[in-house]
């Protein structure tokens, strides 16, 4: 199977050149087939978020080689990441980053925004997409009145908004009990069953242990220990 | 004078020009001593979010000198009628030993702060940002001149004294041993040769490399050639066939109401065409060496090779249809 994102030798510190300075994530090498779903589990502080964000393109690696569909980001300045990211990556984040004062549909509508798709038809898509993740009904309530698990899906059908091959999410179900976790890895299923790429961070057993995931890559003080 | 709006408009925009070009400047420095796009440090990644807002605020600095040249000599043909013996924008430089300098260091400035902003221009658009090194060289050598010729303007305007009796246009065309009078003395028919050779060559470069996608450096050159032709033919000969005066040479006097303003519409093709030609130039050479520009520069180039090919072929109908119409016989 091809790899869709390959790391070399990739280490990141933080407060670089700063007497705390540290390696959150310290020489992983790492390759990420397409297709599948792949758990980055560990310790809080293990590296888990940090190395979400180099497979996702928000960071760049201190050291190392980031490899995506074979041509190499690593170095690639923000401008540049920034559209490499819009087209490959959806991300669905712990906390869903919902923008409060927008409406679901607005909030789902708003990455596609800068590749500039016409209105109506983007307006089409989020609302096809609320619709197949049971939230159609909410498209014009603000974020803020959701619940968690309705935050969530709104957060999944805006990652989805580009119809990106990669999602990445982290800590999906740190805020959710276990049925809406079950719903979520419902959903994960279904995008597995799309051809896409999925990369969840969890360290909720539920997740570890859910037939949906092919892979567990364990982390530890920023390295791969299994 | 300093109070009259348009020179306190200069003075502040070279002022906040200054205020922005020197930490740029620092900042210069920096990213020549530390930019390597292959690591990902956090000093890296830094030099590379300052190089977007200095590059942007840069852009606005350049543009703002562009501009203030034309300010410069919009203000000085308006000046004129304070000064005893000036006819034109030539006697208000002439009215102190540093107008003139102002002048011709803002049109340094003006080819250098357009090669800048091509080079940024092109340098974005590739992934790697090979020019970035280049650019902030040349930002090294834009600032001393910016410096200057804020410093030397500021001295004109503070030299601008109502009761000095400067001299017109006409002595600067005639009779001194300056280059202007030579080149006013220069007969029409030469003049007029050199100027359809050198813009007509311009032209045909210009679509030889539309044509066959050659030659980008050829026509870069010869667009450096014909300004200066341009401007001795214009003092040579197109002045005469304007003013409808055989001994009348100031290309000053075309921006005067009474000419319609002809020089802005003769001088915009010129000095826009030559900018173009002349970044294009500076260009190329770092270019080549970047692969990564190749699929930019093919699309960029194309584009800036035909607006100054179209520039030129206007100027040269312009001072054809100029020549054509005027009521003076020359040859």
């Amino acid at each position: 199977m091809d790899a869709f994102i390959e790391l070399r030798g990739v280490r990141k510190a933080w407060n670089e050149g700063l007497p705390n300075q540290f390696w959150a994530v310290d020489g992983i090498d790492l390759d990420l087939a397409r297709g599948c779903v792949t758990l980055l589990t560990g310790p809080s502080g293990s590296g888990k978020t940090t190395l979400l964000t180099l497979l996702g393109a928000l960071s760049r690696p201190t050291e190392g080689r980031v490899r995506l569909a074979g041509e190499d980001v690593s170095s690639l300045p923000e401008r540049f990441l920034t559209e490499r990211r819009r087209h490959n990556f959806g991300f669905v984040f712990q906390q869903f980053n919902l923008i409060r004062g927008l409406s679901v549909l607005e909030n789902v509508m708003l990455p596609a925004y800068p590749l500039a798709p016409p209105h109506g038809e983007l307006r089409a898509r989020a609302l096809q997409l609320l619709r197949e993740l049971g939230l159609e009904h909410r498209s014009e309530a603000r974020v803020e009145w959701l619940s968690g698990g309705e935050a969530q899906r709104a957060a999944i059908a805006r990652a989805l908004i580009n119809d990106p091959p990669v999602i990445i999410a982290d800590e999906p179900t740190a805020n959710l009990d276990t049925h809406l976790s079950m719903a979520f890895l419902a959903i994960v299923e279904r995008l597995k069953a799309q051809g896409r790429t999925v990369i969840l961070s969890s360290h909720d057993a539920l997740v570890s242990e859910a037939p949906v995931v092919d892979r567990i890559v364990s982390l530890r003080d920023g390295k791969v220990v299994g | 004078m300093l109070f009259h709006p348009a020179v306190m408009a200069l003075l502040l925009a070279d002022a906040l020009s200054l205020v922005l070009l020197l930490p740029a400047g620092v900042f210069a420095v920096r990213l020549l001593r530390h930019w390597d796009l292959k690591s990902g440090s956090a000093r890296q990644i830094n030099l590379e979010r300052q190089t977007y807002l200095i590059a942007t605020v840069l852009g606005f600095v350049f543009l703002v000198q562009i501009l203030s040249l034309l300010l410069l000599v919009f203000t000085a043909d308006r000046l004129a009628v304070q000064f005893v013996g000036a006819m034109c924008a030539v006697g208000t430089f002439n009215v102190n030993p540093f107008g003139f300098p102002a002048l011709f260091l803002k049109l340094a400035l003006f080819f250098l702060a357009a090669t800048w902003l091509f080079m940024d221009h092109v340098d974005n658009r590739a992934p790697d940002y090979p020019l970035t090194r280049v650019k902030y060289a040349l930002l090294l050598v834009v600032l001393p001149v910016a410096t200057l010729a804020a410093l030397v303007q500021l001295r004109y305007f503070l030299d601008l004294r109502a009761d000095v009796i400067t001299s017109c246009c006409g002595s600067l065309f005639t009779g001194s041993k300056t280059v202007t009078a030579e080149l006013a003395q220069m007969p029409p028919l030469p003049a007029m040769i050199g100027f359809y050779v050198a813009a007509g060559a311009v032209v045909l470069a210009g679509l030889h490399y539309l044509w066959h996608r050659r030659g980008a450096l050829v026509f870069s050159g010869l667009s450096a050639v014909a300004f200066p032709v341009a401007i001795a033919a214009v003092i040579a000969f197109l002045s005469l066939y304007i003013y409808e005066h055989p001994h009348h040479h100031c290309p000053f006097c075309l921006l005067k109401a009474e000419y319609g303003y002809v020089g802005y519409l003769v001088y915009l093709p010129l000095f826009v065409g030559s900018a173009l030609g002349m970044a294009l130039g500076v260009t190329l050479p770092f270019a080549a060496r970047a692969a990564t520009l190749r699929p930019v520069m093919e699309r960029v180039m194309p584009r800036v090779v035909a607006t100054a090919t179209g520039l030129f072929f206007l100027l040269i109908m312009l001072v054809a249809w100029f020549s054509w119409r005027s009521n003076l016989v020359l040859l």
